[in-house]
């Protein structure tokens, strides 16, 4: 359905100098670096799967939606998306994806939500029927029928990301890439937006790449997980595999009011003492939050104490 | 064209929700242009002419290249404010449409506002005729007019896709056009004769404002053109826009293999 | 001092976009060339009907194609209008620096950067080329300097005024007026077409307003065609709009504050 062989983008770096001169030297010095933003990426997804594609920023994962997309092209190595070459049939191949980039939006700014619908049923040429019954079905799953005459500027940030994923499916496209989609959201809108994705990969069997930043989106929805840094994939796998290769901890950091003696506890991986303060990683499916401060208050009176979810770009850092 | 409609319509709507601003601009630019011609319009009523050309054949000229680049802003403003997409990184959402981006920004928006600048154009030039024909015959002047008005609607259009263009090299366009666009208009309001050499081979040949309205006038205004002048510009705008496209499709060819 | 620290820096932010701007640059001339050559196609053979000769006008447009960089294109209302908009403006005046001075030494750094990177490299493009007017006497430069700093002076109150005015207009009339101010500039100022040149009654009409004293006054000192009084009329408005807009500065201070911002 998608597959990516030895895919590879690389761009030319020239290094500037500061300076009237060395800036109009540096236009037409041939001297420059190659940075490779994603290089030699394999990969074969198949129909219904739900794949994270994960990595810290500017490990290139943009870079590979876009390549997939046929926004770029690659240096090297080739595509194939539904059995379309995204580099030579850009078009043909926009009519059978649907993409969303969580940044910005893909709807036009100052109209309602459903003159962007009309423009794009036109756009992709949807006859009234189909539409009508787009209109009805996203209603009930992501009620957008609230909001439909509302100018998209006037939406709040999670109402926007549901008239856009509607808006991505309008021509009923086989393909989902998402990037970041949950990104800036508060945690009912993020609920609400992957119900939506958990249907559609479920009941319509849609193929969908997300990439995030969010460790939630890759536990409750991802069966499959690729993880890139530096532009190299660094693991494929489910994502039982993901979590026994790097842990996916949380973290609690607490600050005591004098030093402490930290004892072992299942659960928890790793801990830290700097001083007074400790790092604690620890495994929430094998410890809750609650049962964990109860223990580590056994060890001395806390003053300060830190939750931190785990976050992507850190967990990967940390571990290549 | 259906979508084009669309498209279109959807943004004249958009606009629409700011009426006052709307109105306000297109009367501002009709205006601001307007003091522009009668500052011209006080040096030639003192000293009668310029290097051969009266108030009025000058008036003439002033109104074409005025709607020519008028009627561009109108219709491309996407095209003039292209920089956005490229500093904004906007440009990847045209690129994931099954229509081509150039289709795509030329329907996102309309200038209404801009017409303003046209109808000022278009009164200069109904001024300027009237004054005309007490002396000159002008009824081929008034048959070809809408050709050369829409040759150098063309023209400007090319002239700003190939600036646009630009933009996937080095972002931002903003200076360019000054030095491409408005500069090059505002000397194609005067008649050509009057500039230096250099000026004149720059005008005349990478950007072709001598075409819009001074060549097929110096036929239609019997200033010792041949007929043929009448031809010019049309080929040079179809010459032209076929270039821009060129350049432009390679612009996106280059953009596909860098991005921003 | 915080005003010369303000000054500096947005010298500095201006320098990023030296490239770009030395590509406008070359446009500028052009539209100097224009000028010149329609004044140069208007005066052959009626140079005795003109106060001023084909090589006055040269030497006229290219002074006040320079001199446009310092006193006409600013920053439209010094940027005030956008703290008004997002309430950045309620901040602002609460710090402990005068806010007129605030606004006017961030606008002079760009001034002086244009002089700099702008205003110079046009000057010299003209004098590689038509040639640029050097006074006979040297007195007449510092006579220049004077009247470009009063040029600079007015037009940076103009703006001042028409930025703070935003504290008390929507945002169509606020464009309006800067949109009226910009056009007076250009046209009563005798940026393309000096002021003797004008029908008769506006001519002298705008031979007494501020506008004339931010091109057509220091052009005409510049090419020693104006007697040093106008310095006095320049002044004089200079004076004129310093006072108003202490007043309405003072005004703008209280809306906020009761406004609450």
């Amino acid at each position: 359905m998608i597959e990516a062989r030895q895919l590879t983008k690389s761009f030319k770096i020239y290094p500037s100098k500061p300076g009237i001169l060395n800036s109009m030297r540096s236009l037409f010095s041939a001297k420059y670096e190659i940075k490779h933003a994603v290089d030699s990426i394999s990969f074969k997804i198949d129909e219904g799967e739900f794949v994270g594609y994960i990595g810290p920023n500017g490990a290139g994962k943009s870079t590979t939606i876009k390549m997939l997309s046929g926004i770029l092209h690659p240096s090297s190595g080739t595509a194939t998306v539904l059995g379309i070459d995204p580099q030579k049939e850009r078009k043909e191949l926009a009519r059978n994806i649907g993409i969303v980039f969580g940044q910005r939006t893909q709807l036009w700014w100052d109209l309602p939500v459903k003159d962007s619908f009309e423009i794009l049923k036109a756009m992709y040429k949807i006859d009234e029927q189909d539409y009508r019954h787009f209109l009805k079905q996203y209603d009930d799953i992501l009620e957008i029928g609230r909001f439909l005459e509302t100018p998209v500027r006037k939406l709040s940030l999670g109402q926007r990301m549901r008239a856009d994923l509607a808006a991505a499916m309008i021509h009923n496209p086989s393909v989902l890439f998402l990037d970041e989609p949950t990104i800036g959201l508060d945690v009912v809108a993020k609920k609400n937006i992957r119900e939506f994705l958990k249907e559609m990969n479920i009941s319509h069997q849609k193929t969908i790449i997300l990439t995030t930043h969010d460790m939630d989106d890759i536990e409750q929805l991802c069966s499959r997980v690729i993880v890139i840094n530096q532009g190299k994939t660094v693991l494929d796998g489910s994502l039982e595999q993901l979590k026994n290769h790097i842990g996916l901890p949380s973290i609690l950091k607490v600050l005591y009011d004098e030093h402490v003696n930290p004892k072992n506890i299942s659960g928890v991986e790793k801990i830290e003492q700097n001083g007074s303060e400790l790092t604690i990683l620890y495994d929430r499916s094998k410890i809750t939050s609650p049962a964990l401060l109860q223990e580590i208050s056994q060890w001395g009176t806390p003053k300060d104490i830190q939750m931190k979810e785990p976050d992507i770009e850190e967990v990967i850092q940390n571990f290549y | 064209m259906k979508l084009y409609i669309k498209l279109v319509s959807a943004s004249i709507r958009s606009r629409m929700q700011y009426k006052m601003n709307f109105v306000f601009s297109m009367v501002s630019y009709g205006i601001v242009m307007m003091i522009d011609f009668l500052m011209l319009a006080a040096i030639l009523n003192r000293f009668n002419e310029v290097k051969g050309w009266n108030l009025y054949e000058v008036g003439i000229l002033y109104g074409i290249s005025s709607v020519s680049l008028s009627l561009y802003r109108t219709v491309a403003p996407e095209i003039h404010e292209f920089e956005k997409y490229m500093i904004e990184g906007e440009f990847d959402s045209l690129l994931i449409r099954p229509v081509s981006p150039l289709v795509l920004l030329l329907s996102k928006n309309l200038d209404l506002s801009r017409i303003g600048g046209a109808l000022q154009g278009m009164i200069i030039i109904a001024l300027s005729l009237y004054h005309i024909s007490h002396t000159h015959s002008i009824t081929m002047l008034l048959i070809y007019l809408p050709v050369i008005l829409v040759c150098g609607w063309i023209i400007s259009f090319s002239l700003a896709l190939v600036t646009a263009t630009i933009a996937f090299w080095t972002q931002r366009i903003k200076d360019f056009q000054t030095f491409t666009l408005y500069a090059p208009f505002n000397a194609a309001n005067y008649p050509m004769n009057i500039y230096p050499g250099w000026l004149k081979f720059i005008f005349f040949t990478v950007i072709p404002v001598a075409f819009i309205n001074y060549v097929p006038m110096l036929f239609l205004l019997n200033k010792g053109g041949s007929i043929y002048y009448l031809l010019l510009p049309v080929l040079v705008a179809l010459l032209f826009f076929y270039l821009a496209s060129a350049f432009w499709n390679f612009g996106i060819r280059f953009y596909h293999s860098t991005g921003t | 001092m915080v005003y010369w620290h303000l000054f500096r820096k947005s010298f500095a932010i201006n320098m990023q976009y030296r490239l770009s701007h030395l590509i406008n640059n070359a446009a500028s001339a052009i539209f100097g060339f224009v000028y010149i050559a329609i004044w140069t196609g208007v005066l052959t053979g009626k140079e005795q009907k003109s106060p001023y000769s084909i090589l006055d006008m040269t030497y006229y447009m290219g002074a006040s194609q320079c001199i446009l960089w310092m006193t006409v294109f600013l920053t439209a209302g010094l940027g005030i209008q956008l703290g008004v908009r997002n309430g950045a403006i309620s901040i602002e005046l609460a710090r402990p620096v005068s806010y007129y001075f605030y606004v006017v030494s961030q606008e002079g750094g760009r001034i002086a950067y244009n002089a700099l990177f702008r205003s110079l490299p046009i000057g010299l493009i003209f004098s590689l080329t038509v040639g640029f007017y050097v006074p006979s006497h040297w007195t007449t430069l510092v006579y220049s300097l004077l009247s470009l700093l009063l040029a600079i002076g007015i037009s940076l109150n103009i703006f001042y005024l028409i930025g703070i005015s935003s504290c008390w207009t929507t945002e169509i009339s606020w464009s309006w007026a800067h949109f009226i101010i910009l056009t007076l500039m250009f046209s009563l100022g005798g940026q393309m077409v000096p002021l003797t040149f004008l029908p008769e009654f506006l001519s002298q009409l705008a031979k007494w307003l501020p506008f004339a004293g931010v091109v057509y006054y220091p052009v005409l000192i510049f090419l020693e065609k104006a007697d040093h009084s106008v310095l006095i009329l320049q002044t004089g408005w200079l004076l004129v709009l310093l006072f108003a807009n202490h007043g309405i500065t003072a005004a703008a201070r209280q809306k906020v504050e009761i406004q609450g911002g």
